[in-house]
């Protein structure tokens, strides 16, 4: 970043902000062991804690208990995280490139993409006769990297990459795909039900393996969004100042677009669509620790984490057997600590 | 002399528990298995012994393990199990769908019966888990009869399933000979409700083809699966008899359905409901590709020739 003097580091930079940065990070990953260890204590069964800290440290998994704890239920938390991580973070940068408070990870049409995808596939379950079932998350994948480059393809004009038309063409797209999936619920029948389970979010499927392959993504993405924050400040300026500064606007947006879709894709192909957490946890966090991107996003991403690990705990005990839908539990817990700290700010600032 | 007693003793009864092991083991030795399988989601599932611990995800699968009387082994249902009621002391494991796998896990099974559609999801990650999961999954009547055959060979009772599908094939058979031997013009059906929206059984469903095999005339059977229907229609079609399934998808009371589907306008010509040809019946009977779909073929028939 040849064109950060220090001289306009301090414009659009804040002073400490490495302290704070370090503090907030320690406390947001000691919170997320606790909750996370928390969690490992709650399910449709009950284990003793000591009994999980036994096979914890045996890393026992001959018995079904063993089973239980080391192949669905640290799974299932690691998934919940990298998920909320993913969807806040993105959702922050998002939020960034786009000017838009509405803007959250799924405005830019990925998982409508995704949501074909593994309707596709479910409908074609259905025709062929095969067994399909293994495959949906590549078929989403595959559904969200189609939309990925429509919307790059659309919103590109010869050279520019205007901001206006991302967002457009990204709610296009979203609307074309979503169409797409009416139509064929309209036409399906037996398949239907399949398929609105399938738009649900749902961790139940989290696995080790599916794990590492969301794994490397997410961390790469993670990394090279906190590494473009301080432009993603520039940004929050305005598009000119940000120029003025000496950002390149649009490769930035492109830059960001790309990763950013491409985390969410590998995600959402695993964990079905989640809402709420990417388009609200951002804000929750801005009202926490100010607007500097390079505190702001990583601060999202942990709260995320924590935020859907609670939730995914939730949705799986309180009517233990019968699992709730985690989209409704971030929704109805999410947006009344939203409106708490809106209002506490409302309050306690001048404006 | 009390110490060699003891010794003696502690002898026979090691040699009693050997040989009683060994007979025990004779009778479970079931020859059939290992056996590969291929189930309804087209996988070949191996089962290595003879399961005796079973859960059921599908109220359908429910009913056939206890018309199998292999409901001792059943460990685990779905909260939409109600039939036979000695379901209700079977453990529950949770809806349908999303399946909770903790709870699955947590009753240990050697044998998961599943229905396929929702569930298909799941199925991949159980199986992940080193879990037997078998999917039957029936569209027909004949895919059903196929369906209890499986499950009674995974279970290891393949002769039980055989008896049981002769028996419920002659029930069929018979039904049809009698409807083939009918001169009577066929009753023009309607199957369904005094909802806003009425869904009827098209072709492709369970209940349309009942209603044919028990020698009736659907008035929808151009319409493909379970169709949104206009009232239109029906006053057009005039059925002759009107079939209401009641249950889960229609828990009003039947007096007042068929109150209102008499008051309702447009229909007063329909010669169903000027002779008062409207029957209540069980959905279960009708929706679930049990062995129960029998009884519901015999009580269509039953229904079609009332007069």
């Amino acid at each position: 970043m040849k064109y950060l003097t220090e001289n306009n580091k301090n414009i659009y930079g804040y002073p400490n902000w490495r302290y704070k940065a370090f503090f907030v990070l320690i406390f947001g990953f000691i919170s997320i062991l606790i909750v996370g260890f928390i969690a490992l204590n709650f399910g449709a069964i009950s284990i003793q804690p000591k009994n999980i800290l036994s096979i914890l440290w045996h890393h026992k998994t001959d018995d079904s208990l063993g089973l239980i704890i080391w192949e669905l239920r640290i799974p299932r938390l690691i998934m919940a995280m990298l998920a909320g991580m993913t969807l806040a973070g993105v959702g922050g940068a998002f939020q960034g490139i786009l000017r838009n408070p509405l803007a959250d990870p799924y405005i830019l049409g990925v998982s409508a993409g995704a949501a074909l995808g593994a309707c596709t596939g479910i409908a074609l379950q259905y025709i062929t006769g095969l067994y399909l079932a293994n495959l949906l998350p590549v078929l989403a994948l595959i559904g969200s990297f189609i939309s990925i480059l429509m919307v790059y393809l659309f919103s590109r004009k010869k050279s520019h990459f205007p901001m206006t038309d991302l967002l457009l063409a990204g709610v296009a797209v979203n609307f074309f795909f979503s169409a797409l999936i009416t139509l064929l619920l309209a036409v399906s029948n037996r398949e239907l039900h399949s398929m609105l389970f399938w738009l649900m979010g749902d961790l139940s499927n989290a696995s080790w393996q599916k794990i590492s392959i969301v794994f490397l993504p997410v961390f790469i993405g993670s990394f090279l969004l906190i590494y473009a924050s301080l432009e993603l400040n520039a940004m929050a300026l305005g598009e000119e100042e940000a120029l003025h500064l000496g950002i390149q606007t649009e490769k930035l947006r492109l830059k960001i677009f790309l990763i950013g879709s491409i985390m969410i894709a590998v995600v959402v192909s695993f964990t079905g669509l989640i809402g709420f957490v990417g388009l609200v946890i951002p804000h929750i966090s801005r009202l926490l620790v100010g607007p500097d991107h390079r505190i702001m996003l990583p601060v999202s991403a942990l709260i995320g984490a924590a935020f859907l690990i609670l939730c995914d705990t939730i949705a799986r005990t309180i009517i233990a057997p019968t699992e709730i839908p985690i989209g409704a539990i971030t929704a109805i817990i999410g947006v009344p600590l939203f409106i708490h700290l809106l209002k506490r700010r409302n309050e306690n600032n001048e404006y | 002399m009390n110490k060699t007693k003891n010794i003696f003793f502690s002898f026979v009864l090691v040699i009693m528990i050997f040989f009683l092991n060994g007979f025990a083991f004779a009778y479970s030795e079931n020859c059939n298995f290992p056996i590969t399988l291929i189930d309804d989601s087209n996988t070949e599932v191996n089962i290595r012994e003879q399961p005796q611990r079973i859960i059921s995800a599908a109220p359908s699968n429910t009913e056939i393990i206890f018309a199998l009387g292999s409901e001792e082994k059943l460990v685990g249902r779905s909260e939409f199990c109600n039939f036979p009621e000695e379901v209700e002391d079977i453990e529950i494991i949770g809806k349908m769908s999303p399946l909770n796998l903790e709870k699955i896990v947590s009753l240990n099974p050697d044998l998961i019966l599943s229905y396929g559609g929702f569930q298909l999801k799941d199925i991949p990650r159980l199986r992940e888990l080193g879990l037997i999961v078998l999917v039957v999954q029936s569209e027909t009547l004949q895919e059903m009869i196929q369906g209890i055959k499986l499950i009674a060979q995974a279970c290891g009772i393949p002769e039980k399933g055989e008896y049981l599908t002769s028996q419920m094939q002659e029930r069929i058979d018979k039904v049809n000979y009698q409807v083939m031997a009918s001169s009577r013009q066929k009753p023009k059906i309607f199957v369904g409700s005094n909802f806003d929206t009425i869904y009827s059984p098209g072709k492709d469903t369970l209940f349309h083809e009942l209603i044919t095999l028990a020698g009736g005339e659907n008035i929808v059977r151009h319409l493909q699966g379970w169709s949104k229907i206009s009232p239109e229609l029906v006053a057009e079609k005039e059925p002759d008899i009107i079939i209401v399934p009641s249950g889960i998808m229609n828990p009003e009371e039947i007096s007042k359905i068929k109150k209102d589907i008499t008051n309702h306008p447009g229909w007063s010509n329909i010669p169903a409901i000027k002779n008062n040809q409207i029957y209540a019946v069980n959905e279960d009977l009708f929706y679930r590709a049990g062995p129960r779909l029998v009884d519901g073929l015999e009580l269509l028939y039953e229904i079609f020739n009332r007069k």
